[in-house]
């Protein structure tokens, strides 16, 4: 088969141009963690409420002795729940979200958080706003007549200010 | 190739093709450093997820 040597050429340099590309990728998850979220874990959505993990006063941020801090969210038909939650900007934040009825969408306009939340599963996602400021959660997975309205709040703010406001024991909930 | 000689057309059709080249060169450095500010300079800022 004759290929003509530009073209030839032309290929051999997309190739490079996607084999470099890919190298980053490569690099920055093996050395940087940038990877996609892989959580497997079941639940059972129907029973979220008598759930250890989300029952309604379990939900929000809460930071553990370690300093581990750890969002709990619940996804349903038309909202995200806690309403409006306050965490720190620049802290590893571990996202677990879950839905208690049908196909849930996670995203944070401006940030790098976004999932999708089936039923039966957790969906854990671990991220870090770098930039404080209050950023709209939308649902970006359409869950019927009311998926447009569904929203809540991410209040980010400053690390120091988080810390100075939240004990160990406490969490980041605006009901707090 | 109207209005050219068999000369010049010649020099054409043998030269180095140097406008592709620099079409080709173009648009691969533009491609890369384009997406290299999208992962480096918008995606990694907003924070790393995992």
């Amino acid at each position: 088969m004759h290929i003509d040597p530009l073209e030839k050429k032309w290929g051999q340099i997309v190739l490079v141009i996607c084999a470099f590309f890919v190298g980053i990728i490569l690099f920055e998850a093996l050395f940087h963690s940038v990877n996609a979220p892989s959580n497997v874990e079941t639940i059972d959505s129907t029973k979220l409420h008598l759930s250890k993990e989300f029952a309604e006063d379990k939900l929000g941020v809460s930071r553990d002795d370690k300093g581990n801090i750890v969002v709990r969210m619940v996804a349903g038909r038309y909202s995200f729940f806690p309403k409006e939650i306050e965490v720190p900007a620049e802290t590893k934040l571990t996202f677990r979200w879950v839905s208690m009825d049908v196909l849930h969408g996670v995203h944070i306009p401006m940030t790098n958080m976004s999932t999708m939340v089936v039923p039966g599963f957790v969906a854990e996602v671990e991220t870090s706003f770098p930039t404080p400021g209050d950023y709209p959660v939308l649902c970006n997975e359409y869950c019927g007549l009311g998926h447009d309205q569904m929203w809540s709040r991410i209040k980010v703010v400053e690390k120091e200010k988080w810390l100075a406001q939240h004990s160990a024991s406490k969490g980041g909930n605006k009901n707090d | 190739m109207p209005g050219l000689t068999e000369e010049e057309r010649k020099k054409i059709l043998n030269g180095r093709p140097i406008g592709t080249w620099v079409l080709m060169l173009t648009v691969g450095v533009s491609m890369v450093i384009g997406w290299l500010f999208l992962y480096y300079g918008v995606f990694i800022p907003r924070g790393i997820v995992n």
